[in-house]
């Protein structure tokens, strides 16, 4: 049987060390990321910033998600998260009318396998007078809700998704929270 | 003194080096995984991922030629290219994927979220990516450490990479702009962000920051004439400085510093694209001719003017010299004519390259620099020499020059620049 040589060795050792490399970048910064807890407390009744100038008020005992939450100057995010539920609202440059936007995320959501839009939409209005649509979804094991809004060249989208039983306790409050939803300034 | 910097040596088997195994275990994991997220994007969105797929192909073949060429008297084998390609496109792009999303979220987590969001393009992704690239140029040593005999080789492997990370993430993102604009199986999001990745960003993008690190891997494996740290602190400035590179085109800087309109986009563009782009060139510019006259030096030990005379060998070592040559073989003899120029250069540098591998002068390829010397002989143009500059060819540079202009201006307008 042939004997592995020093040279061969060292070659071998190389490469396995650029594997580990890779596994460090690939699985490690997860792993890290994964143990390092997501959610932050939030003060009840304080706006938050979802970026491009829109802020909302999120429900009371709602965490903030700082995964999904990216306020960015001209696009954003925000995820909250109430018990089992995720209450998730974005926002980025639009230049169509509001059944434009409500297509184009009722598209969005069927295109995830699974998925599918439930009943009829209907208007919806926020405190500060944007004019928005909303409906419903099912997703397998799981349902929601959506909202879409248009004002200032942007589009507001809001994402809800949770099991029944959780969505029927806690949607008064969210849809109390999207009321809030604030174009409060210029997009970058 | 000839330089020994860049004596090529002959290939080991690739399937009898340890290494060559984990590397193609990486690659197939790799190629799982990008055909899981491809396959899922084919099923939600088949016409705008075949669309996709087609555009970015059709992009990577003019990068793919002038990477190659580059390396002109000393090709690289088209096996170690495909594997470098592959590595970026195929394992460094899924290994970036998560880490970078990874690294982002850390950001808001240690940091906040306005932070990642201002900030996390910046940081994370230039972090994750360079690091996954520049393994990609480290395997390739590992696997033919005696194909890297110049750091035009580093430089070679390295754009290699670097385009195939390109061209991958390209169609990732092109599909997901079809997915974000909700309007179904969709060509026109697939469109923009070609004119956008491929034509505005394309020249100052991952092929550039890959080069640069590549750079210096060949210089840390080449330049055995210079101390270890000296080689260590060059190679990792050149990695750092791919990572900045990428930092600085992906970084809000300048993000509504010049106004609006294209010709703000293009200050924007040229201003954050142009420092890294000069930068790499004139590093390729330098170790290209130190390569040449490495190589040139060697054909001229032969003075054997039927294998290459004086003319020819001044034509040799530069890219634009060899290209004057194969145009004033057309213009005087016709197409055929420039065939064999180019044939005949190939050969030249085939026997410069045997030359500097130690082959006996009995035994170098003569036959087809014999061959190709015929051909032209009976066509008329014996020596293929340069020409001297025609008013024909600058006024098609300043045209092609006016197109590119155009064309760009033309994208930036239709991306709503202007």
């Amino acid at each position: 049987m042939a004997r592995i040589t020093r040279r061969e060795l060292m070659n071998l050792l190389g490469a396995l060390a650029v594997a580990a490399a890779l596994a460090g970048l690939a699985f490690g910064l997860p792993a890290v990321d994964r143990a390092l807890s997501a959610e932050r407390p939030l003060r009840s009744g304080a706006e938050v910033d979802v970026g491009a100038g829109v802020t909302v008020v999120p429900p009371a005992g709602a965490t903030l998600d700082v995964t999904g939450t990216r306020p960015g100057g001209s696009m954003g995010s925000a995820l909250f998260r109430i018990g089992a539920v995720q209450y998730g609202i974005s926002v980025r440059p639009f230049d169509g009318d509001l059944d434009r936007a409500a297509a184009q995320l009722r598209q969005r959501i069927t295109g995830n396998p699974g998925y599918q839009v439930t009943g009829a939409q209907l208007g919806v209005d926020t405190a500060g007078g944007l004019k928005g649509l909303q409906g419903g979804y099912t997703a397998p094991g799981r349902g929601g809700r959506y909202a879409v809004y248009v004002g200032d060249g942007r589009t507001i989208e809001v994402l809800i998704s949770g099991n029944d039983l959780d969505l029927g306790r806690t949607l008064p409050q969210i849809e109390a929270s999207t009321r809030t939803l604030r174009i409060d300034g210029a997009a970058k | 003194m000839i330089s020994h910097e860049v004596r090529p040596g002959r290939a080991a088997a690739l399937a009898r080096v340890p290494a060559f195994w984990v590397i193609a275990a990486l690659l197939l994991a790799g190629a799982l995984r990008m055909a899981q997220i491809t396959g899922r994007f084919a099923t939600a969105y088949p016409i705008a991922t075949l669309t996709a797929v087609g555009l970015f192909a059709l992009l990577a073949v003019p990068f793919w030629l002038l990477v190659a060429e580059l390396d002109f008297l000393e090709r690289e084998p088209t096996e170690l290219l495909v594997l470098a390609f592959a590595w970026g496109g195929l394992v460094a792009t899924s290994v970036s994927i998560q880490g970078s999303a990874a690294l982002e979220n850390l950001l808001a987590k240690l940091g906040s979220p306005h932070l990642a969001a201002e900030w996390g393009a910046t940081l994370a992704g230039p972090a994750v990516e360079e690091s996954a690239k520049t393994l990609g140029v480290v395997a390739i040593v590992l696997i033919a450490r005696r194909q890297i005999n110049s750091v035009l080789d580093g430089v070679v492997y390295g754009a290699m990479v670097g385009l195939g990370f390109q061209i991958a993430e390209d169609i990732v993102f092109a599909v997901g702009a079809v997915a974000l604009a909700g309007q179904g199986d969709d060509v026109q999001p697939v469109i923009a962000t070609f004119l956008l990745r491929g034509f505005l960003s394309g020249v100052w993008s991952h092929t550039l920051f890959g080069a640069l690190a590549g750079a210096g891997i060949g210089y840390l494996v080449v330049r055995r004439d210079k101390p270890f740290a000296l080689r260590l602190g060059v190679a990792l400035l050149a990695v750092l400085g791919a990572w900045a590179s990428h930092a600085l085109w992906n970084s809000p800087l300048f993000s509504d510093g010049l106004g609006n309109g294209a010709l703000a986009l293009l200050g924007v563009i040229l201003l954050k694209g142009l420092p890294p782009l000069l930068l790499i060139l004139w590093w390729v510019r330098h170790a290209h001719d130190r390569e040449a006259d490495y190589y040139i030096t060697q054909l001229a030990t032969l003075r054997d003017p039927g294998l290459i005379t004086e003319g020819e060998m001044s034509v040799l070592g530069s890219g634009s010299a060899r290209a004057s040559a194969r145009r004033l073989a057309g213009e005087r003899a016709g197409s055929a004519g420039r065939r064999a120029v180019r044939r005949l250069q190939r050969a030249q540098a085939r026997v410069a390259v045997e030359l500097s591998q130690g082959v006996p002068v009995a035994s170098l390829s003569r036959e087809p620099i014999r061959r190709q010397r015929e051909v032209l002989r009976g066509l008329g143009h014996p020596e293929a020499i340069a020409g001297p500059r025609s008013w024909r060819h600058t006024a098609s540079t300043i045209i092609t020059t006016l197109v590119a202009i155009a064309v760009l201006w033309v994208a930036l307008s239709a991306l709503g620049g202007a």
